[in-house]
Order: structure tokens, then C-alpha cells, then sequence
């Protein structure tokens, strides 16, 4: 069976190939069709590696050394993308179904500037499945085959991060198609409305999974990992964060260009980014140089080829895009205060953002190589990152109802009357009941600023109920991500400011106050999984009336020999009490004392809100114009 | 007896709060900007390794002293390297570079955008009907 697949990943190398021959020789319906073919077949590989993992076939090296028979059935399949090989194999499926749905929907009349776009993302799979088949095949079979399997990292058996990494890669792996359509745009020096047309789905159809794919990775940290956080500026999160960040710069500015034709050739460049800095943020992550720099020389074959294959494709899109650039036309004219001038201001702030956690993300890779060893975290960028994020936030509400070309800044005073106020309101707050930094006061005063912001620009759009429910879906869509931005930034702010943390050290039997709650330890016990045993706590927590069971696990898992936290968490309305047990120790008298890691996390679930409508605020925005609806008024 | 069996035990929860929670919240602060060496880039303030658990204590005995934020992250530069801390300093070119080069890129970048603009733009502009775009 292994061997089908391996045949049709080598058959759906072959198809790639052609499909960059006549991609290449602008024959778009062939081009078109090998891309379809080599999707299916491609597939139908990756399947025959689900069902060796589903089936525990250990006679495959890379089920054996990742799976395990007391695996549930949902894990074992996850497991497939679960490693290094698999989940190459995951991103040519990604890459060669992006090829795919292009041939199929991709319809701009132009023919020959498709069929260049098929075979450039052609070439990408099959870069990519030259890659996978030479450095990393998980075709390999083993004889004779082992009775069992070595198990998977246990930390990875859970359902958020089953379904992360393949929406990470429909992310990462999506903006191929977009360079790829950048890529034959600068070819034909034409990056016009018609291009940017065509390609704003694209960059939003990679945006919404990017973002969601971010979110579960975040969110299964947060209650996995036991630290009580939910962003820890780890490298591996910032690896991810800066093809976000370059994402959301480019479905901004490819407004600009498909609504006026201007930034032609920042938005390319911007395209072409996005691409590279997923390809950054896999071989980061993939090659261990995260790390430290030496866990390069663990596996140097595969990180090589990755940074060489980076290094190649990123020189040669940028060399096309610098003998290109000076020959794309121009917009129409427009002064600093219009909407061109706001997004513009927009694109610059997101892009700093991204080399500023580039800068903090590769500076201790720089200072290893040079023979120091430093440390750049989150207080880096807390002092940086945000507060150059926090700008374009202050001013999103205001610039967005700017008109193209030349905008009107008569009422400009009254934004920033409303500003003012809103944070004396919020620093009053903070000095008063609310008992919060000042800073936080700020950060909260952006948050409504923005919520706010969000609700008055579809108002001014629409001006009567009527029309509201008949606004274009691309309006609601921009209106729902502003608005979860705004939930975000609350939460964001909430969470870090007035989180607490507290560790309690209890006897069963014994109590404890912890901020307003009282823990009782009730009891800890042992249980057992399927592959796995654990001690298990039982809190009762009680504050005035109401009362709560917390039931925190320490887990084992014999197979991987490894402990992981399984963390319990309380919903109270406004905070999550969150509790991580910890170690028992006996004490002298004979008696066992349980630790544990309390937190309050107050609004936590605000963040989560925020980005999934930041999500479905890009996913409405993708679906096509509404006719206009009639008004005999003019608009 | 009795008494020495509670400080035991007082010394055993020594993993404990400070009592003044200004204090305390100063030295949790802390333990989130100091890398437990122990671990892969874990604060100590996550860390349930031993040394982490020593080394939080020591921030806490040093906040106690009244050292200030400073001391107390100077104290573990200077016994550990300045490897322990994610807050890198801002001292000699690598901190300038480091530090400044964000906001360096931001004012330049939005001089270059400004000047460029400026130089291709000619006299009046009109403004054009906002309802036709998001």
C-alpha cells in the first residue's frame, strides 16, 4: 500500500513537471489539468499514509518511530502530519490543492497570464516534492517490522494541535499561490486592478486559516502547557506570527491596487513576502536552528536544502520584482491625508511589526554566531512591538473613513476629542475602581476606540437601518475584524496586566485563599488512559456562593516517558480560574503536599473572540460584491 | 515543638509569597524576564524545575532587600550570564542596533514614503467617492 503512495507522489512529481511545461509555454487548459492531476494523485499518497498510521502499520519506519496501538484512533491519524515527514507531505497536498483550485477558479480572461500562474505554483510543488521524496521521504519501510510503535509526543495528543499544523500550512502554504500570481503578474509587467482583483482572494483564502491555525496553536498552549499564559513570544509562535503580519499588510494594500491601481509594486512585493516569510517561519521551525544555533548541525541536510531553496526563490522573485517594479503604471494621483495615504500608514506599521519580531526573533542567532549567548523575550517586545502596533490602532477609526485621493479633515478635531477622552475616562478608571496600570488604561481605552471605531464606519456607510443589512459582504467583513481586533487588544491588555499567579502547597484536606477564592484540596487520586496514567487532583473552589470542582491531572506516558499538565479550568464569567498541579512532595510528618499553579486569567476568552472574528471577518470579506442596492439618493 | 514544626513547614512553602503584595507582584514581574537555564526558553516564573524554583526564591529575597528591578536583573547577568534575561540590555552598538533599529525603520520608512509621493505628485487632487471601496 505504502508503496502505491510512494509510486503516485513520484507520478504526481511527474505531473507538476508538465504542469510548469506548459504552465511556462502559456498553455492554460494543459497546465490546468496536470495541476488537477497531480492534486489527486498526490492525495491519494498521503491517504496510503493515513491508513498505514490509522492501521498502526509499524512495518513503516515513520509509523513505527510516531505512532503507538494504544493511540486513539483520532491521534493516530493526526500523528501523520504529527513529525517532520509527514507533515512535508501534508505541505506538497496543500501546495499541489492551491495548484488545483487555481486551475479550476481561477477566470480573469487572460489565459496566458494563468497559465503562467499555474506553473510557477508548479514549480513551488515541485520543489517541494523533489524535497520530500530526496531529503525527507516517508515512504520508508522497515524489516522485519517491530510488534510496537514508539509513540508520539504526548504533548501533541490533543485536539487543538491535531487540526494546527494542517491550518497553519493552508496558511503558509496558500500565499504559494498568491506569489505565484505576483510572480507572473511581474513577468508580464502588468500588476493592475484586474491582477489585484484576482489575487485579493487569494491572500485572504491564506489569511483566514493562517490566523485560526495561530489561534490553536496559542489556545493549546494556554491550557496545555500549564504557564497560564497564551503568547510567550517564543520563537516557534514568532515564526508564524511574521507571515501573519505580512499577510495583513498585503490584504490591505491589495485594496489599494485593485480599487485605484496604485501600490502595484509594493503589493507585489508584498506577495512575494508573505511566501518568504512562511518559508522563514517552516525552515525556522523545521531545521531546530530555533534553538540554538548548533541544533543546525543535528539534521544540516535538511535545513541546507530549506534555506538554500528560501535563499534561491526569495533572490530570484526578488530580482524579477526589481527589473519589473520601474515598469508597472502608476495609480492616479493622491495627497498624505486620503485613504491611499491611511493604508499606506497601515503597510508600514505592519511591516516594521514584522521585521521588529524578525529582528528580536534571529538577533540571539546573530549574537550565538558572533559568541554571545543573549536572550531577547517578551519584555523586548513589549517595549517595541507594541507600541508601534498601538499606532496604527489609534488611528484606524479616524483614517478609514478618509476618502481616496484627498480627504477631508474638518472633523478631525472631533476624533481626537474623542480619543482624548476616552482614555482620561479609562486612566480615571485605572487610578480608581478598576485598579489597573495606567498603561493598561490606554491599551483598554484603544480596545472601545476600536469596537467603536468599527460600529460608526459601517453607520457612516449605510446612514439608515435600511440599508444596513444590505452593505456588501466585503463592509461587514472589514467592520467584523476591526471590531474582533478591538476585542483582542481588551483582552490582550486584561490578560496581561491583571493576570495572577499564585502557588499553593496543600495537604488533602487543607484550604487556601487565592485572589477572592478559597482551594480545598479534596483529594488526588490515580487514574489511567489508554496509554497513559496520571495523578489526579480534586479541588473544590468556592467564592461567596458559588462553588466549582477542579479536577488538574499530571499525566504519564509510559510510551514516550515524558509527564505532561493537563490543566483544569474554571469559567467564572468574567476570569478563568485555571489550576496546574504540580509535584507531590512528603513532608516529615509523613504527609504528602500537592503543589499547584493557580491563575486568575480575567478575560482570556475576549482574545480568542477577538481573533475568530478577525477570521470570519476576512472569510466574509471574500465572498463577492452584493449588486448595489438601489437608492434613488445619490450616494 | 510545635513552633519549630510550623517554621518547618513555613520554610518548606517558602515557595510562598512575599508579604507585601506591591513587592510581590514586583518580583512575579521579575521571574517572567528571567530565563530559567535549566530549560528551553521557559521563564522561571513556568519553570517547576529545581533550580528554578531556587532561583525564584532568590529574586524574591532580593526584591525583600529592597534592590531595585535593575540590581536584581544585574545580580543574575552577573552570575549567569546575560543569557538569563529576556529583556537584553540596551548598552554598547548590539543594544542600540537592537533597540532602536524598530522604531529607526518606522520614522524612516515613513520619510521615504512621504518624500516619494511628494515627488511624483503634481498640483491638485480631487477626492473621490469613498463609498466605492472597503
Amino acid at each position: 500500500m505504502i508503496e502505491a503512495g510512494h509510486f503516485a507522489a513520484f507520478l504526481a512529481l511527474v505531473f507538476s513537471g508538465l504542469q510548469v511545461g506548459f504552465g511556462l509555454r502559456t498553455d492554460r487548459e494543459r497546465a490546468g489539468l496536470f495541476a488537477k492531476l497531480a492534486f489527486v494523485t498526490m492525495l491519494f499518497a498521503f491517504f496510503t499514509l493515513i491508513w498505514a498510521f490509522a492501521r498502526s502499520d509499524f512495518s513503516v519506519e515513520l509509523v513505527f518511530e510516531h505512532s503507538h496501538t494504544l493511540k486513539p484512533l483520532g491521534y493516530k491519524i493526526a500523528g501523520t502530519w504529527g513529525n517532520h515527514e509527514g507533515s512535508m507531505a501534508l505541505w506538497c497536498v496543500v501546495g499541489l490543492g492551491f495548484g488545483a483550485a487555481g486551475a479550476w477558479l481561477l477566470k480573469t480572461g487572460r489565459p496566458a497570464f494563468e497559465a503562467r500562474a499555474l506553473g510557477i505554483q508548479g514549480l513551488l510543488s515541485l520543489a517541494s516534492l523533489a524535497y520530500l521524496l530526496l531529503a525527507s521521504s516517508p515512504f520508508t519501510r522497515l524489516d522485519p517490522a517491530p510488534l510496537q510503535g514508539s509513540g508520539l509526543n504526548p504533548l501533541l495528543q490533543d485536539p487543538a494541535l491535531a487540526i494546527h499544523p494542517p491550518m497553519l500550512y493552508l496558511g503558509y502554504v496558500g500565499y504559494s499561490f498568491v506569489f505565484a500570481l505576483a510572480a507572473a503578474g511581474l513577468i508580464e509587467g502588468r500588476i493592475d486592478r484586474d491582477w489585484a482583483k484576482a489575487a485579493r482572494g487569494w491572500a485572504l483564502a491564506a489569511f483566514v486559516p493562517l490566523t485560526l491555525g495561530i489561534a490553536l496553536g496559542s489556545y493549546w498552549a494556554y491550557y496545555e502547557l500549564g504557564w497560564g499564559g497564551w503568547w510567550f513570544w517564543d520563537p516557534v509562535e514568532n515564526a508564524s506570527l511574521m507571515p501573519w503580519l505580512i499577510g495583513a499588510a498585503l490584504m490591505h494594500s491589495v485594496i489599494v491596487t485593485e480599487k485605484r491601481g496604485s501600490f502595484a509594486a509594493w503589493t507585489a512585493l508584498l506577495a512575494v513576502l508573505a511566501f518568504c516569510f512562511s518559508m522563514l517561519g517552516a525552515f525556522l521551525v523545521r531545521s531546530g536552528v530555533l534553538t540554538s544555533v548548533h541544533a543546525f548541525a543535528v539534521d544540516p541536510l535538511r535545513g541546507s536544502v530549506l534555506l538554500a531553496g528560501l535563499v534561491v526563490l526569495g533572490g530570484s522573485a526578488l530580482l524579477l520584482f526589481a527589473i519589473r517594479a520601474p515598469k508597472l503604471k502608476p495609480g492616479p494621483d493622491y495627497v498624505a491625508v486620503s485613504r491611499e495615504g491611511a493604508l499606506m500608514g497601515n503597510n508600514l506599521v505592519l511591516t516594521v511589526a514584522a521585521a521588529t519580531v524578525m529582528l528580536g526573533t534571529l538577533f540571539p542567532l546573530l549574537a550565538e554566531a558572533l559568541g554571545e549567548t543573549i536572550s531577547v523575550g517578551e519584555p523586548y517586545f513589549h517595549l517595541t512591538f507594541t507600541p508601534i502596533m498601538a499606532l496604527a490602532l489609534v488611528a484606524l477609526p479616524v483614517v478609514q473613513a478618509w476618502a481616496w485621493g484627498k480627504a477631508d479633515l474638518s472633523s478631525l478635531w472631533k476624533w481626537a476629542a474623542g480619543f482624548a477622552g476616552l482614555v482620561a475616562v479609562f486612566w480615571l478608571a485605572g487610578v480608581g475602581p478598576l485598579d489597573i496600570p495606567l498603561l493598561a488604561g490606554v491599551g483598554l481605552a484603544i480596545a472601545v476606540w476600536l469596537i467603536f471605531g468599527a460600529a460608526q464606519e459601517i453607520w457612516r456607510r449605510a446612514k439608515t437601518v435600511e440599508r444596513l443589512p444590505k452593505m456588501p459582504m466585503r463592509v461587514w467583513g472589514m467592520t467584523l475584524a476591526h471590531a474582533g481586533l478591538g476585542l483582542f487588544v481588551a483582552g490582550a491588555v486584561l490578560e496581561t496586566t491583571a493576570r495572577t499567579q499564585t502557588t499553593l502547597a496543600l495537604q488533602e484536606g487543607q484550604s487556601q485563599e487565592v485572589a477572592g477564592w478559597t482551594m480545598t484540596l479534596d483529594d488526588v487520586s490515580s487514574i489511567e488512559g489508554p496509554n497513559w496514567y496520571a495523578d489526579r487532583a480534586t479541588l473544590t473552589a468556592t467564592r461567596g456562593g458559588t462553588k466549582a470542582t477542579l479536577k488538574p491531572q499530571k499525566r504519564y506516558y509510559p510510551a514516550a516517558r515524558m509527564p505532561t499538565t493537563e490543566t483544569a479550568i474554571h469559567k467564572t464569567g468574567t476570569a478563568d480560574l485555571y489550576v496546574a498541579l504540580g509535584d507531590g512532595r512528603r513532608s516529615r510528618e509523613g504527609e504528602t503536599r500537592w503543589t499547584f499553579e493557580v491563575f486568575l486569567n480575567p478575560f482570556i476568552d475576549f482574545i480568542y473572540l477577538g481573533v475568530a472574528l478577525i477570521a470570519l471577518g476576512a472569510g466574509l470579506s471574500m465572498v463577492g460584491k452584493r449588486k448595489r442596492p438601489k437608492t434613488t439618493e445619490a450616494a | 515543638m510545635k513552633a519549630l514544626l510550623a517554621s518547618l513547614i513555613l520554610i518548606f512553602a517558602a515557595e510562598g509569597q512575599l508579604a507585601d503584595p506591591q513587592e510581590e507582584a514586583r518580583a512575579q514581574d521579575l521571574m517572567r524576564e528571567i530565563r530559567c537555564v535549566a530549560c528551553e526558553n521557559e521563564p522561571i516564573s513556568n519553570s517547576g524545575s529545581d533550580i528554578a524554583v531556587d532561583m525564584r526564591e532568590r529574586v524574591r529575597e532580593l526584591v525583600a532587600e529592597g534592590k531595585s528591578d535593575e540590581e536584581v536583573r544585574n545580580w543574575f547577568a552577573e552570575r549567569y550570564g546575560e543569557f538569563v534575561l529576556f529583556r537584553p540590555s540596551s548598552h554598547g552598538i548590539r543594544g542600540v542596533l537592537l533597540w532602536g533599529l524598530p522604531f529607526a525603520l518606522l520614522i524612516a520608512g515613513g520619510a521615504l514614503a512621504f518624500f516619494l509621493r511628494r515627488r511624483q505628485t503634481k498640483a491638485d487632487v480631487k477626492a473621490i467617492d469613498p463609498e466605492d471601496a472597503v
